[in-house]
């Protein structure tokens, strides 16, 4: 069987022309053979995957789905908590833990019938990567295993390229899904910031931490948003509103769109390969000619961005780990424990000046987006790097282009633009404003479904 | 962007040691060429912002 996407799975099964079990059974089979290559996988819950989909099966066979996600194989970052199934944020320091209660999303998505097939490499508690002294190896990207995935999360990327899965939960705090998608050459959105409930999720920096789906393609993304959006009185950051219907627009094309291009990130601030700028261009045309308005646009450098973002994420996360720090440092992997470290130079009027700074960035954006649908920009620098040769510094040393939308809270989606001249992916990036997740999926839609890169996966797939 | 002052090992090792991070004196120069990339950032956030940045922005002292 080839891998299918969700839309696909969930077509085939609601027509009882896909058995829920076999379909389970195929991904397991997947996992056994490719995973001890591609480590993406810290537990496989067999047991629990195949009592899923049987669970799943009788629905189907009794006309009682309940919708796209019923049936369907998945996996969680192991930063989302799973009830009596180990959740260690890939760490010495949990590789013990036990939650005894789901992540409010983890429930969504088992109440919409998902099967869960295990738990997902992450970078050390959603930060420290690719680590090579923590208990767990790094995941492995699937288009060439000496690659890097990004990350941090770097199992989810790597399982949903591999076709060991149809989807999975990625976390987001400077561009944790929106990295790893690009570099692995699937679609990972980071929803606006409020959207998904954060409870029950190990966080990194809690201003900045978003939940959200990673599938090979846009549209699987919101299908997997579905599942996963919605009010939570738990979470102080989560809003409540009416959910939207993520996939409503898809099809309708990008006529009348008004995209505005920030090509001072991607060329200047932080100069992108030109397979990843000739990737854009390409988008960007195929965006006008489909009869878009696009138009450049400028906002403040990438850095300032970079600046008030990478501050308080190292901020907020020495808030939470400093009693852990303090006591327990050399059980953290270096790159965590260095990183982190850092945050002990700032003081308090620091914290405050970079908190000012992201309000007039907000404002900045929002203002930008008045007239703009979509904002188009770069979502990795190029082709994924070795992995053993990624600098500790690597995520501080150059702006990050995904963090401002991490910054400001806005909802932005990584999809694949096509291939560099090693043969590994390279991808965009498309942000919306506040809560327009189906606009941004029906442009990220409209996108894939015209160019062919969605045709092909990893050779390892098969 | 003001150019920040560099950070050596020692004040470094002040700093972290106030946040209650007890670290080797190796460790300390492991993350020295971070906390210059830190530096520059916190330099950064704190250029001048507009005035229309938030209330306690209200007054400045005049000067020549």
């Amino acid at each position: 069987m080839s891998v299918l996407t969700i839309a696909e799975a969930a077509e085939l099964i609601a027509a009882r022309k896909l058995s829920p079990v076999e379909l389970a059974k195929t991904h397991l089979e997947r996992i056994r053979r490719l995973d001890p290559q591609l480590n993406a996988f810290l537990v496989v819950t067999e047991d629990r995957a195949l009592a899923d989909a049987k669970a799943a099966e009788a629905r189907q066979m009794s006309g009682a789905l309940r919708g796209p996600l019923d049936g369907i194989p998945i996996a969680h970052k192991d930063i989302y908590n799973t009830a009596g199934i180990r959740t260690t944020a890939h760490s010495r320091l949990l590789q013990d833990n036990v939650p005894t209660r789901d992540a409010h999303t983890v429930k969504k998505w088992a109440d919409a019938g998902a099967v869960m097939l295990g738990k997902l490499a992450t970078h050390e508690f959603a930060f420290g990567g690719p680590s090579f002294d923590v208990p767990w190896p790094p995941a492995r990207n699937p288009w060439n295993r000496d690659r890097f995935t990004s990350g941090s999360s770097s199992g989810t990327g790597a399982a949903v390229a591999a076709g060991l899965i149809l989807g999975g939960t990625g976390s987001d705090t400077g561009g944790s899904i929106r990295g790893p998608a690009a570099l692995c050459g699937i679609a990972g959105i980071k929803p606006t910031y409020g959207l998904c409930s954060r409870v029950g999720i190990l966080p990194l920096a809690f201003s900045l931490d978003h939940a959200g789906p990673m599938a090979w393609t846009a549209e699987d993304c919101g299908l997997l948003l579905q599942g996963m959006a919605g009010h939570d009185a738990g979470d102080p950051a989560s809003v409540a509103r009416p959910v939207a219907d993520f996939t409503a627009e898809l099809g309708q094309g990008v006529k009348g769109l008004r995209i505005g291009v920030v090509r001072h990130f991607f060329e200047t601030d932080n100069r992108a390969s030109d397979a990843t700028r000739a990737g854009i261009d390409a988008a960007v045309d195929f965006f006008r000619k489909e009869g878009a308005e696009v138009r450049d646009i400028t906002l403040s450098p990438a850095a300032d961005y970079h600046a008030v973002g990478y501050l308080l994420m190292i901020a907020e996360a020495f808030t939470l780990h400093a009693p852990w720090m303090r006591e327990r440092f050399m059980e953290y992997g270096e790159l965590f424990r260095d990183r982190v470290s850092l945050a002990a130079m700032m003081s308090g009027p620091d914290i405050v000046q970079a908190t000012r700074r992201r309000r007039v960035l907000c404002r900045e954006m929002a203002a930008a987006m008045e007239d703009l649908d979509i904002i188009v920009s770069a979502s990795q620098m190029g082709e994924a790097p070795r992995i053993d040769s990624v600098p500790k510094w690597a995520n501080m040393e150059k702006p990050s282009l995904t963090m401002p939308f991490n910054v400001t809270g806005f909802p932005a989606i990584s999809v694949c633009t096509g291939f560099g001249v090693a043969g590994m992916p390279v991808a965009m990036q498309l942000a919306g404003k506040p809560f327009t997740e189906p606009t941004l999926l029906r442009a990220a839609h409209a996108y894939e479904t015209a160019m062919p890169w969605r045709a092909k996966r990893p050779a390892m797939a098969g | 962007m003001p150019v920040p002052p560099s950070i050596d090992e020692a004040e470094l090792a002040v700093l972290l040691k106030r946040a209650g991070l007890a670290l080797t004196a190796n460790q300390v120069k492991a993350i020295l060429p971070g906390a210059d990339i830190v530096q520059r950032m916190i330099a950064r956030v704190h250029a001048p912002l507009p005035r229309e940045a938030e209330p306690a922005l209200t007054f400045d002292v005049e000067q020549d």
